[in-house]
């Protein structure tokens, strides 16, 4: 594997923003939104609590999607040691990162003209996708 | 060609990089601003309302921005592939991702603070009264609306936003700028 120190730096970065991402109940704070974590998101994301989890009975700092996002993106850097092992011919991700955009954009579509109610958990799934193959879209440029 | 290829490669530094970045960065950093003072206004002048309407621009508006901001990054490297050359390091590229991020968040920091403070120094202020009414007609509990107002009443100073926009940005755009080398650049020859 090359750049393991690109690699371990960014690991660690995403682990941060990911513990971040899950608000003031991590940290016991009182609230989320007036919290270091709601001001670190609050340019990125509405914070919206009808679209958000909780931790310890508080809001997390972003909504279940960007919550997804962030936890894809940690799950497919972490595997990415992982697929460098593998004998894949081609890294088919950067497709997947396509496909998973695209399915985004009908999720969200979909849900605005009342073809069909995404939940928390619907969002978090999808965004975890999204996060998933942008990491490991990358992955094949880590071979030494 | 390879051997001047190679030369070429070997010689860049932090100052290569910068063009690009801030180039791309100041770019997006003001679009993301334009977008994101829309999308307040908006929401500033529009009825509070239970259908989740103005909760729905607020969320366009945002996955808007989120999108456009964490985009530059990959701007940045095709940038850097057409103007300097086409060969690229994925560390260089990971360079080239994070100054791009933090030139957005400068930017935007600094676009946001000019507008409060010369142009609309109510904008905060009447963008958190629309919207807590909004949160109260979809009736939230009321100490959701008090971490609310109490968020926006405490205000933000512009290096502590700095302080925290800058690793976010700069990592979200590190991200999309591999994505980028591996898209746009052309991998250098190894040699031996």
């Amino acid at each position: 594997m090359s750049d393991k120190l690109l690699y371990s730096g960014v690991w660690v970065a995403l682990l941060l923003i990911l513990l971040f991402s899950m608000g003031g109940g991590v940290w016991g704070a009182e609230s989320t939104l007036g919290h270091w974590t709601g001001d670190m998101f609050r340019n990125l994301c509405h914070q919206d609590p009808n679209r958000s989890f909780f931790v310890n009975n508080l809001q997390m700092a972003v909504n279940s999607r960007c919550f997804g996002v962030f936890a894809g993106l940690l799950f497919g850097w972490t595997l990415i040691p992982l697929f460098l092992k593998g004998k894949f011919k081609k890294n088919p991700f950067l497709w997947l990162l396509l496909l998973a955009l695209i399915i985004q954009i009908i999720d969200y579509m979909g849900n605005h003209y009342g073809m069909w109610i995404n939940t928390n958990e619907s969002r978090l799934i999808l965004g975890c996708f999204l996060g998933f193959t942008a990491s490991l879209s990358v992955y094949d440029l880590f071979k030494s | 060609m390879n051997v001047e290829k190679e030369s070429e490669f070997e010689k860049l530094t932090f100052k290569d990089y910068l063009p690009s970045s801030t180039i791309v960065g100041v770019i997006f950093g003001l679009v993301t601003s334009v977008v994101g003072l829309f999308f307040m206004y908006q929401q500033i002048n529009s009825e509070p309302s239970t259908s989740m309407t103005g909760m729905f621009m607020g969320s366009i508006s945002m996955l808007a921005v989120c999108l456009i901001a964490a985009c530059a990054g990959l701007v940045a490297v095709w940038h850097f592939t057409k103007e300097v050359t086409s060969t690229l390091k994925l560390g260089q590229g990971a360079v080239i991702g994070f100054l791009t991020g933090a030139v957005i968040a400068i930017v935007s920091v600094l676009l946001s603070e000019a507008w409060a403070t010369f142009i609309d120094p109510e904008m905060m202020r009447n963008y958190a009264d629309s919207m807590i009414a909004n949160f109260e007609a979809m009736d939230m509990p009321q100490s959701t609306l008090d971490d609310i107002a109490e968020s926006f009443d405490e205000g933000d100073s512009m290096f502590r936003q700095l302080f925290i926009n800058i690793p976010l940005y700069g990592v979200l755009n590190l991200i999309t700028a591999l994505i980028g080398v591996k898209i746009f650049a052309d991998k250098p020859e190894e040699t031996f």
